[in-house]
């Protein structure tokens, strides 16, 4: 009899409770006679960011400082002037003034000894020092340097700089970068029979070189040396705290490449590379030895001017979120050498940020434009740096690639996607003569790596590599283009690229596209479901009382 | 225009006076061996620490790269410091003192940066409250990775996190655990243990009851 009553009560207990269960309102439901309102998104100011936020409105304008012809760069935030001065000249030969007015050291770029007595030094030092941005803290959750490369985007990024003096952050209570922390690591200019002294000093607290790839060096210094970067075959690793010295004489002109070769497949991705453009050797020619940033170089070389209206540096590269993890989970760099060395494997990897001159859409409209007139020829060097090849896209133009790796080509190739494999330099002449095949006429054209991946971000468009080539009557007084399609506010909002904003939020019909209100939990449910919950419980304890008057 | 030219003037000595130097092989900034900050009568004293920066001091702090041979340092309030910053390392570093009063040091800071293997002196009177001031190398990741340190000032008012060896830091790392044959031991023991406070407890309860 007793075993009976148990027997009932437990069958009741387990009827009642899946019922509950069964009952109970799940993470969808349905609408009824009308599907739920659209929510209105309405961006939060205070992750809202202005278009162009710029303190010096006065760099734009073509300048002469310290003697140094730098021309007028309409964008919103160009190069600053007082740097490309300093590098042109050399931070040697500058005045205190001027040179206060970049981060750069005194010894960053030394130019001295006109060799051939043509009007321009030969003898060029310049010494590059590793930065990490992003980078975790032991002293709180935030990343310093910090440098986002789109609104609410901080991935873990290495590049080379030149050497700086001073705070790695604007000032002393910021964490964020300076102008000149930042990514990709800057395009190098020398001249062709220069002889370059480039020093890597290592700031950084992993290993780390300096391979020149596609530029003429010898294997070894004359001292024995090596010189050619390689851990496996030249030379030990450079260590944290170290100073190298590579020294070339390049013979030939075009773009190489400089990146770290110490577990390639990760500095080099992380960040470790840059343009390295031989010039032609001409009279008087003073190179701008760093563009910082990369996009359009202000002063360039007797070359470049004689023959194009502007010279223009495009580095594409990639970022992959399990690569750059462990430089913001962990301060320790055993920890950080186990996981990116032993625990990412880039065989099954896929890369998530895709950066054109080192921002993202939209930061790319701030400072990668590429402003034209009509009929002018732009030399464009493009460098892939990516771990798959690229498909090189402008919108109503057809470039013409006259050179690969830094060599002519004997059939220069005009088409409209232009191929480049991973590491491949190519130079394009972009020319805005209105014939229907170069140039279609004035507009604010879109181009970018045509693998549609990477006009995302994290897979959230448009983002990634987008940049712009605009007319001048496209372009307004800030060096803002004059565009006539989406709403812009929403993809300078931190959320939008955390995938917190619908992507048609502010369009014409934005209850068509926008987020559906969420549903109250079905009320019958949520009745009948707390019921038969009641009802276990009751149950539960009915069984207990019973339990304890039996003996 | 003709007046800031005239105020530029007068400003020039101190612009001199407030103590930038700079070369090829180092820099100082808000270099102060004169001016006495807001509260100090005069200068209380003179002293002179020899910091080194580098490598080769994170030895001892498993986890650190670059260090500064020492992490704390006390001195008397309205002292006149000298900082004499030697610098091991063929990279960059600095000694740099952050929270100042920025009357007397612009931005709160202080600072000594050496270019390379090389040294560089230079001085600051100190305030004269209670305080613990950072000192650090604010090369990008270098305060991360070890070379950070306190100046305290008559004893200092707290203890900074994150000082190699001396404080721990504010948001640590987490490393692999592996057991081994003393934490299984001492597991058992605890189990043991749990099971005797059972016991122990019955027999205290039992002994209540008796009385
Ligand atoms: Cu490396
Ligand atoms: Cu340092």
């Amino acid at each position: 009899m007793k075993y009976l009553r148990i027997l009932a009560y437990s069958l009741g207990i387990a009827l009642s409770l899946s019922t509950a269960w069964l009952l109970f309102p799940g993470e969808r439901s349905e609408a009824g006679l009308l599907a739920p309102a659209t929510l209105k998104w309405v961006p939060d100011i205070e992750d809202t960011e202005d278009f162009c936020p710029f303190e010096h409105p006065e760099w734009r304008k073509a300048q002469t400082i310290e003697g140094v012809e730098i021309s007028e760069s309409p964008i919103c935030r160009p190069d600053n002037p007082y740097l490309v001065a300093s590098v042109v000249k050399g931070t040697n030969n500058v005045t205190m003034p001027t040179l206060m007015k970049t981060r750069l050291a005194m010894d960053a770029v030394v130019k001295e000894n006109d060799l051939d007595g043509d009007g321009d030094p030969d003898v060029i030092h310049i010494k590059l020092e590793v930065a990490e941005l992003n980078g975790s803290s032991p002293d709180g959750d935030f990343l310093i340097p910090g440098y986002p490369i789109a609104p609410g985007l901080m991935p873990g990024i290495w590049v080379f700089v030149p050497k700086l003096r001073g705070m790695a952050t604007i000032d002393a209570v910021s964490t964020q970068a300076p102008e000149i922390l930042r990514a990709p690591s800057p395009p190098i200019r020398v001249e062709q029979g220069d002889t370059v002294y480039l020093t890597l000093e290592n700031t950084h607290y992993l290993p780390h070189t300096i391979h020149l790839h596609g530029v003429d060096h010898p294997y070894a210094r004359a001292d024995g040396q090596g010189n050619d970067g390689v851990p496996i075959t030249s030379e030990k690793m450079l260590l944290p705290g170290e100073s190298r010295t590579y020294k070339l004489h390049p013979r030939q002109t075009g773009a190489g490449i400089y990146h770290c070769h110490v577990q390639t497949d990760k500095h080099m991705l992380m960040g470790l590379q840059g343009l390295f453009i031989v010039e032609e050797n001409r009279p008087d020619n003073w190179l701008q030895t760093f563009n910082i940033g990369a996009g359009r170089v202000r002063h360039p070389s007797r070359a470049a001017r004689e023959k194009y209206a502007q010279e223009v540096d495009l580095h594409f590269q990639s970022l992959d979120k399990e690569r750059y993890a462990a430089i913001q989970k962990y301060n320790d760099p055993r920890l950080v050498a186990k996981a990116m060395n032993r625990e990412y494997d880039i065989t099954d990897a896929d890369e998530d940020f895709y950066l054109l001159n080192g921002k993202a859409f939209p930061y790319t409209l701030r400072d990668s434009l590429i402003v034209v007139e009509a009929d002018q020829k732009i030399l464009l060097h493009t460098v892939n740096g990516h771990p798959h090849s690229l498909g090189l896209h402008l919108h109503g133009h057809k470039t013409t690639a006259i050179a690969a790796d830094g060599v002519p080509l004997q059939t220069p190739v005009t088409r409209d996607v232009q191929p480049l494999l991973p590491a491949q330099r190519l130079d394009l002449v972009l020319d805005t003569h209105n014939d229907g095949r170069h140039s279609f006429g004035p507009g604010a054209w879109l181009f970018h790596d045509h693998a549609e991946k990477s006009v995302t971000s994290d897979g959230v468009g448009p983002g990634g590599d987008l940049g712009l080539v605009v007319y001048r009557q496209y372009l307004d007084e800030n060096g803002w283009p004059k565009l006539q399609g989406m709403d812009m506010v929403p993809f300078f909002n931190r959320q939008f690229y955390q995938k917190q904003v619908p992507v048609w939020a502010r369009s014409g019909a934005w209850e068509i596209f926008s987020d559906t209100a969420p549903l109250p939990p079905d009320r019958l449910r949520l009745i009948l479901s707390g019921l038969s919950l009641g009802l276990a419980l009751g149950l539960l304890i009915a069984l207990w009382r019973s339990g304890r008057k039996l003996p | 225009m003709r007046l800031l030219l005239f105020l530029l003037t007068l400003l020039s000595p101190v612009l001199a006076l407030a103590g930038h130097r700079m070369d090829m092989d180092s820099m100082v900034m808000n270099e102060n061996p004169v001016n006495l900050p807001e509260g100090c009568p005069k200068i209380a004293g003179d002293k002179t620490i020899t910091v080194k920066a580098g490598r080769k001091f994170a030895g001892n702090f498993p986890g650190a790269v670059f260090a500064y041979d020492q992490q704390s340092w006390d001195i008397p309030p309205c002292t006149r410091l000298t900082i004499r910053f030697i610098n091991k390392d063929h990279i960059r570093h600095q000694f740099m003192v952050h929270g100042l009063p920025e009357k007397t040091y612009p931005q709160g800071m202080f600072t000594i940066e050496v270019s390379g293997p090389g040294e560089e002196s230079a001085s600051l009177i100190l305030p004269p409250s209670k305080k613990t001031y950072l000192v650090h190398c604010d090369i990008a990741q270098h305060t991360e990775h070890g070379m950070k340190a306190q100046l305290k000032v008559a004893g200092g008012d707290r203890d900074l996190a994150s000082l190699p060896g001396l404080t721990r830091p504010a948001r640590p790392d987490t490393y692999p655990t592996r057991w081994t044959v003393s934490s299984v031991f001492l597991l058992l023991l605890a189990l043991a243990g749990g099971g005797l406070l059972v016991w122990l407890l019955r027999w205290l309860w039992q002994s209540m009851i008796s009385e």
